[in-house]
């Protein structure tokens, strides 16, 4: 169970025989998700570390039947290998990239976003982008499409977790793991300010999910994602949902490294957030152990 | 990258905006000589990278070139808000009564996943005053980050802003800010003033513009206009680290991490502990031990450090390598603070080896993030 990827995903790589690619390949496989191919352009032929790569996308999933292509392009490529994806119709595309442009990231979110309203409507399966500047997603004991370190995932569970932010996302899910509670899908959405899928998007998958009972939920300052997020669960979700807000001694006006993370005028305070999720009856945790405590309080209402 | 205003204002003339003549001039004898050539009164504008320096007399009006050249003296070498005035901008003056001041912006918006046009009829004031007090005076509009914003859309806000003047004119301005923002990769871009003349020509008076540091290097002509005195000395050397790195005022804590999400809730856990943070500092995934000896190296300058707290969650960060960054630095003699951490994950028991090897006072480990904040913070406030 879980969400977005599980065991019989068939990922390609993008970027596979770049350091960073080659590595969390490496380190994909060694998780047991089906890691089928690697697209390099100009590389089309290679054989690399027993994957074939590809010149383009839409080659390697005709050549595989992927559905699932993780990007480790620079960022000056980035944005186009995420739409040479999109328009090769992988169906799940995941833009781990730092860095990558606003501009860029605004051109192909809204290009993806109208390939999925396409493909919809003709009864296919749309296309979804998540991140950039993203850590990916693991859905516990099948497939890891992403970077998180494998060892934190020992202990399948029913808890879901969405981040913002990659360390906080390994901090919460290795604090699941250690109290025996374990997650089911981890979904890093990323800390840049124009990504492909929001928490509000993600939360009703887990609504809909058989194997998840709760859902953390690691926002930051900056924007308002988290208001929506808030938003979503006060109309739709049954199912208890917890929060951590991270930042929330930071100063308004400076950029706490994620390009995303300032609070400019009274947008993205953490007065807001809190707020919102006050109203939206959603705990939350002053600090991420106290999320556990938080958890089980509500797992146990 | 924050633009001077000059600056900002020279990308808008590129697009062709009407902006505004005006020249810019280091020492007082240059703001005469610019009055004189302008044959009439001026405004002698501060140009430093900080908010609000009208209401700290870094602009003035001057009515004759001698005002001009005594203004010029005044604001030049003044301080405002920590920072030196180097240069100032010297426009043309207008008559303000004999025209209305409005305000446009393009602004990076995650909530609709582009740029949001806004327009304003109550400009020359903070347009967060007025976001604060009279939201509704502002008008919201989407721009197709793909098309841009097309004329009839600019009109159509134009008219909703019930901006009064030349429409197509006003428009125009628009589309050409609009182009401005997508072209030169903007994460913000405000013509504020934008003032229309008695004839309803519109002339960009004054200008705000930030560009997205992530695309600087697709404005390679822009490299030049980088101020290293505008920004703080720790952060233009952190820069040539490649760290992200925000210098904090007030604080006496150094805090490094590895991933921004974990130093934003390392700031979090020193402020519960009763210290403050003077910095941010996050060294990125996968850093090696001489990036680590950098990053303390750094720290280690900032006067205002007591205490530094090291929070490292080791994924592809390795333990051992953060403790050989932090023991060289303190065999270096670099290391004279007391260094409180929590290094969990990958190697974290080699890198206990190494510290119990080395067995200084100076440098503590600690098996959780609080317990390091608290002695880091115990540590400060001595």
């Amino acid at each position: 169970m879980g969400i977005l990827v599980n065991k019989d995903s068939k990922v390609i790589v993008q970027g596979m025989t770049g350091r960073e690619g080659a590595s969390h390949s490496r380190a994909m496989k060694e998780f047991g998700t089906q890691v089928v191919a690697g697209v390099t352009p100009g590389k089309g032929g290679l054989d690399f570390e027993g994957w074939p790569i590809y010149n383009s996308v839409a080659e390697a999933k005709e050549a595989t039947g992927a559905n699932v292509s993780i990007i480790f392009v620079p960022p000056a490529g980035a944005a186009d290998a995420v739409l040479e994806a999109a328009h090769a119709a992988i169906p799940l595309i995941i833009l781990i990239t730092e860095g990558v442009p606003t501009v860029d990231m605004m051109k192909a979110v809204q290009e993806v976003k109208a390939l999925d309203a396409q493909s919809r409507e003709h009864g296919g399966e749309g296309v979804r982008l998540i991140g950039g500047n993203c850590p990916g997603l693991v859905t516990n004991g099948e497939a890891k499409v992403g970077i998180m370190p494998n060892k934190i995932y020992t202990q399948p569970g029913r808890i879901g977790l969405i981040s913002r932010s990659g360390t906080l996302t390994y901090e919460a899910a290795k604090l699941l793991n250690d109290a025996g509670m374990g997650t089911s899908t981890t979904v890093g959405i990323g800390g840049d300010p124009v990504i492909g899928t929001t928490f509000a998007d993600v939360l009703p998958m887990f609504e809909a999910d058989d194997g998840t009972d709760a859902i953390v939920v690691i926002g930051e300052i900056g924007g308002a994602d988290e208001e929506a997020a808030a938003e979503y669960i006060k109309g739709h979700m049954k199912k208890p949902v917890v929060a951590f807000i991270s930042g929330r001694s930071a100063p308004a006006g400076k950029r706490m490294g994620h390009a995303g993370a300032i609070i400019m005028g009274n947008v993205g305070t953490p007065e807001s957030k809190l707020a919102a999720f006050k109203d939206a009856s959603v705990p939350v945790a002053d600090t991420m152990p106290e999320i556990i405590d938080l958890v089980k309080a509500a797992l146990h209402q | 990258m924050k633009l001077h205003e000059y600056q900002g204002k020279e990308i808008l003339r590129q697009f062709g905006v009407n902006v505004q003549e005006g020249r810019v001039a280091k020492t007082p004898d240059e703001v005469r000589q610019i009055a004189r050539d302008y044959g009439q009164s001026v405004v002698v504008k501060a140009q430093v990278h900080v908010g609000g320096r009208g209401k700290a007399g870094g602009v003035k009006f001057s009515a004759d070139p001698d005002k001009a050249f005594e203004n010029g003296e005044k604001i030049l070498g003044m301080d405002i808000k920590g920072l030196t005035v180097n240069k100032v901008l010297v426009t043309r003056a207008v008559d303000i009564d004999a025209g209305v001041e409005y305000y446009i912006g393009m602004i990076v918006d995650r909530n609709v996943q582009s740029f949001t046009l806004m327009a304003s009829a109550e400009g020359g004031v903070d347009i967060e005053e007025v976001a604060a007090e009279t939201p509704e005076k502002i008008v919201h509009y989407r721009v197709d980050p793909i098309t841009g914003l097309r004329p009839y859309e600019a009109r159509e806000v134009a008219i909703q802003a019930g901006f009064k003047g030349n429409l197509n004119k006003i428009a125009d301005m628009m589309v050409k800010l609009s182009q401005a923002a997508l072209e030169r990769d903007a994460v913000l871009v405000e013509i504020n003033p934008l003032f229309v003349d008695a004839s309803g020509t519109p002339i960009a008076l004054d200008t705000k513009f930030e560009i997205d540091d992530n695309a600087m290097y697709r404005h390679k002509d822009l490299a030049d206009w980088r101020e290293m005195e505008a920004e703080h000395p720790l952060e233009i050397e952190a820069s040539k680290y490649g760290f992200a790195y925000v210098k904090l005022d007030d604080g006496n804590v150094g805090v490094l991490g590895n991933g921004a999400g974990i130093v934003m809730t390392s700031l979090d856990v020193v402020n519960r502990a009763g210290a403050k943070p003077a910095n941010f500092l996050d060294i990125g995934g996968g850093a090696k031990a001489e990036i680590v000896y950098n990053a303390v190296k750094l720290v280690s300058k900032d006067k205002d450090v007591k205490a530094i707290f090291i929070n490292i969650f080791g994924g592809i960060t390795r333990a051992d390598e953060v403790a050989k960054g932090v023991i060289q630095a303190l065999q270096d003699g670099i290391l004279t603070k007391p260094v409180r951490m929590r290094i969990a994950g990958t190697a974290e028991e080699e890198a206990k080896a190494l510290l119990a090897e080395v067995n200084s006072p100076l440098i503590q480990m600690f098996p959780n993030m609080f317990d390091a904040a608290a002695e880091a913070a115990k540590e400060a406030n001595k």
